[in-house]
Formats: structure tokens, C-alpha cells, sequence
């Protein structure tokens, strides 16, 4: 973490606008798989996935952001705090309906409020009892647990078919894909600084890192959910997600190669005769 | 409906998880390179690690007591005990492990840099330590703290499993197992990574002068716990 510690970090793209593409987008892309619903199929449930992804970047924007401070434990945690805090929050988002009878269709907002209030209150403890004293550990707080909230619904939308509790219980819960989906987000949102990170760490290049591993999850959401929603519907999931991630790591190359003072070929290592 | 034992025993898992986290010598990067004294990983992975394994070996055991009838409060004891032991039996082969490769293979005595003399077997310690470091290996004292890390650890993961577990009452709901599960994974989560920031990443175990720290960290995953405690109720509630 050396390497990075010091001050805020710059981009291209502002934070304000990572946060509106991420919630946003997001909760759109949640909201969208109700198309589900109301066409009678299965085949819009990638677009929990799209919104997973949209989602992961607003994550691993706010770690980006508030790592280059340096955390002293290292970027894993805050990706591991982000979806402790988003498991819980979404849970109860997703459940409350059920029990206090109001509409479905508030889940997934209430699962963000409350994440986002998790957040607030441990990025406040964070600063003022356990004196971190980080300046943007409280809004990176709220943005983080309310990244890895929405990216759990996204994903266990993209496996159900629906935002739906009812639905989500026997096809994620019962079947322990949530085990997948809390690791997979979790990945999602510390993994690209962690890969990116040090003195050259660009933000288009992290992003980049967060789509493509955003997608791959999505893929393996696909994948799991062949077991759940039919077969063509969890096909399209995986083949989507395979083409973002297909793209997006061949333009994740491209940067590195130019960023990168110099790309040369090493060759193999010599053999035992050519030492002699 | 909300039943303000379940609370307080869920609030108090999560601070064990947090107390047990500062028992863990964690050594970071550093003692990756066997520059630091402790394993050398990070605290949420070390705590998670062992704490996961106390919860497969607690929900094994609540569900071995809970599926043939009552659910008593000596059988509340021995699901704790067996999350403990799990848990300890993670931390104890990991460190160990970690041991033998930083004697035998990277080649450095287990040393302490905090205290002169170990605090249990009374060996000197400083004379010990390769220029440069901070320590090295896993010694006696940190060995044993890790072991009671893994003890609270393992006791506090399993306590919130198995008040999740009773608030709905039946063991053979795969939905209720796998809810409470992942929710107490959540919890301890949450926990250890509040704790690992209070300890700024590495710690020795109870000797090392950062564990004066410990009462920030227990009022932080006193309040957090509580609120996952507070937001548990309905969720499992919700279950049945």
C-alpha cells in the first residue's frame, strides 16, 4: 500500500459522475429484469448482470478513491467490509417486503438506503473512534456499501429472474449461489485497484479491471443459473457477459501496452545447453 | 417479536469477533517477505479464514443437536465449543505451516521485536532478530494468542449462527441454514475488517503494545454488531 498512500486520487472521470453511472445504472439494471414479469419469460435476466457491473465500477471507484490513502490493511478488506455490509443491507431490502407487506418493488431501494446507512455509521466510526482519519472515509463508506449492495441484487437477480424474495430464496439462498455471489461482488469491487495499484495507477485502467472482472462474474451468475431459469435465458446471460469481458480486457491490454514505457518479449527461459 | 436477547447475543458474537481478531498475529506483506513477526497475510483473510471454518464446524454440530429435538442450553454450549475448536484448529495449522516454512525454508529463528524476552517460555528474543526486521516466524507467545484468537473467534460466529438459527427454529429449512450462514458471514466481515483497521494491519498478538487499542474496537463492533443484530430479527423472521 506504500506505493499509493499519500493524497486524493485524479481521473478522467469525476467522482459524481461514477456514482451517477453506478446507482443509477445500477438500479436500473435491477429494476429492468421486472421486464421478466410483466413479458411472462426469463430471457431479460443479463440485465441484473448489466447493472452488477455498472455497479461493481461505482465499487471499485470509491475503493480507488479512498485506498490512495492509504488503509494500512491492505485493499481486500474494504472490498470484504463492502459486501458484508451490502449482504446484510440487501437481505434485509429484499425480505422487509415480504414481512412488513408493502410492494416488492421497494426492495431493492430500501436495500440501498439501508446499506447506505451501514456505511455512513462505520465510516464514522472509522474516523472518530478508530481516529483512521481518512477526509473521504465516510462518503466512500456510503458509496461502498452501496455499491456491494447493488451488486449483489444484480447478481442474484441475473441467477433468479427477478428481485423477487420469493424467488430469490429457492434459486440463490437454498441453492448457496449467494456464497458465489458474496465472493464474486466482493472480487468485483477490491480486485481492480488491488491489481492496479502503485504510482502509475490510471483510473481509466482500474475501471477497465472493473468491468472486465464484473463480467466475468456475470458469466459464472450465468452459468448457475442454467440450474434455475431456463436454458436459453442463462445461456444469453453467460455469452453477454463473455463478450463484455472479451472486450473489455483486450482494451484493459491495449492501456497497459500504452501506458507502458516499453513492451518487449523476453523469449523462453534458456535451456541448460545454451547456459553451458 | 423482536426478542432483545437474540440482540444482545448477537451483538456480543460480533464483539468476540473483533477481540479475537486482535489476538491474531497478523503479519501482513512484511512477513510475507519474513520481515514482520506473524503469518504473513492480511487480518480480514487470517480471521475469515479460521472464523469460517468455526461456523462449518458449528453449523455441523447445531445441526447434529438441533435435527433430533429441543434445542437446549447445553447444546447451545457445545455448538460454541465446536466452533471454537474449528476455528482453532484453522488458526493453529495455518501458523504452524507458516512456521515451517519460515524455519526450514526461508531459514530465520520465529522472534518477537516487541518484547525482550518471550512472555510465556522467557526465551530472549532480540539478539534474535535479523537486522533490518521487524521479527520474523511465529514464536511461542504469538502462537499461543492466535490460538485464543481463534477461540473467540470461532465462539463468536457461532453464537450469532445459532441465534439466527433459533429464531427460526427449524434446523431441516435449507433456506434458514443458508441464510444464517451467509449473514454471519457478513457479520464477521464486518468485524474483522473494523478490527484490522483499529490495528492498522499487523499486530503480535497480546504482547504487542497495539493490542492496547483493543476497548476502540470493541465499542465500534459493539455498535456495528448491533445494528446487523437489529436488521437480522426481521430477516430471519421473514424466513419462516
Amino acid at each position: 500500500m506504500s506505493t499509493a498512500a499519500g493524497g486524493p486520487a485524479g481521473g478522467g472521470l469525476n467522482p459524481n459522475q461514477v456514482i451517477i453511472l453506478g446507482a443509477v445504472g445500477g438500479l436500473a439494471g435491477i429494476y429492468l429484469t421486472m421486464l421478466n414479469q410483466a413479458m411472462d419469460t426469463t430471457i431479460f435476466s443479463f440485465l441484473g448482470g448489466i447493472g452488477a457491473i455498472l455497479a461493481a465500477v461505482w465499487g471499485a471507484d470509491a475503493v480507488r478513491r479512498v485506498c490512495s490513502y492509504g488503509l494500512g490493511t491492505g485493499v481486500p478488506s474494504i472490498g470484504m467490509l463492502a459486501l458484508g455490509m451490502g449482504i446484510v443491507a440487501s437481505m434485509f431490502g429484499l425480505i422487509l417486503p415480504k414481512v412488513a407487506g408493502i410492494p416488492t418493488v421497494a426492495g431493492p431501494i430500501i436495500a440501498f438506503i439501508v446499506a447506505a446507512i451501514i456505511g455512513l455509521i462505520i465510516g464514522v466510526m472509522s474516523n472518530k473512534i478508530l481516529m483512521m482519519n481518512i477526509p473521504i472515509m465516510e462518503k466512500s463508506m456510503v458509496e461502498i456499501a452501496g455499491a456491494g449492495a447493488l451488486v449483489m441484487i444484480g447478481l442474484s437477480a441475473a441467477i433468479a429472474g427477478s428481485f423477487d424474495i420469493v424467488d430469490i430464496m429457492p434459486a440463490v439462498v437454498e441453492t448457496g449461489f449467494i456464497a458465489l455471489v458474496f465472493i464474486g461482488g466482493a472480487m468485483t469491487i477490491l480486485h481492480p485497484f488491488n491489481a492496479c495499484l502503485g504510482p502509475d495507477e490510471k483510473q481509466y485502467r482500474t475501471l477497465k479491471v472493473g468491468v472486465e472482472k464484473g463480467a466475468l462474474i456475470m458469466a459464472i451468475a450465468g452459468f448457475a443459473s442454467l440450474t434455475v431459469i431456463d436454458g436459453i435465458s442463462a445461456t444469453l446471460t453467460t455469452i453477454i457477459a463473455l463478450v463484455i469481458w472479451v472486450v473489455y480486457f483486450k482494451k484493459f491490454m491495449k492501456d497497459t501496452h500504452h501506458d507502458a514505457y516499453l513492451v518487449t518479449g523476453t523469449g523462453l527461459l534458456p535451456t541448460e545447453e545454451e547456459l553451458e | 417479536m423482536i426478542d432483545p436477547i437474540t440482540i444482545i447475543l448477537i451483538t456480543l458474537g460480533g464483539v468476540l469477533i473483533g477481540l479475537g481478531v486482535h489476538f491474531i498475529p497478523v503479519g501482513g506483506a512484511p512477513a510475507a517477505m519474513a520481515q514482520a513477526t506473524g503469518v504473513g497475510t492480511g487480518t480480514v483473510q487470517l480471521a475469515a479464514g479460521a472464523g469460517l471454518t468455526g461456523l462449518i464446524s458449528a453449523g455441523f454440530m447445531y445441526h447434529h443437536l438441533a435435527i433430533s429435538g429441543a434445542f437446549t442450553n447445553s447444546d447451545f454450549m457445545m455448538v460454541m465449543a465446536s466452533g471454537a475448536v474449528g476455528a482453532m484448529i484453522m488458526i493453529t495449522v495455518t501458523m504452524f505451516i507458516g512456521q515451517l516454512v519460515y524455519v526450514y525454508g526461508v531459514g530465520v529463528p520465529p522472534v518477537s521485536a516487541k518484547v525482550k524476552t518471550d512472555p510465556i517460555t522467557g526465551d530472549v528474543q532480540d539478539i534474535y532478530i535479523s537486522k533490518g526486521t521487524e521479527g520474523h516466524g511465529v514464536p511461542t507467545v504469538s502462537f499461543v494468542s492466535g490460538t485464543i484468537g481463534g477461540l473467540l473467534g470461532g465462539v463468536g460466529g457461532s453464537m450469532i449462527y445459532v441465534q439466527l438459527m433459533e429464531i427460526v427454529g427449524d434446523p431441516s429449512n435449507s433456506g434458514a441454514v443458508a441464510l444464517a450462514g451467509i449473514f454471519a458471514t457478513g457479520v464477521f466481515y464486518v468485524n474483522s475488517v473494523l478490527a484490522s483497521y483499529n490495528i492498522g494491519g499487523t499486530i503480535e498478538g497480546f504482547h504487542d503494545p497495539k493490542f492496547k487499542r483493543v476497548p476502540k474496537a470493541v465499542v465500534s463492533c459493539l455498535i456495528a454488531s448491533l445494528l446487523c443484530a437489529i436488521i437480522a430479527v426481521p430477516i430471519m423472521g421473514g424466513v419462516v
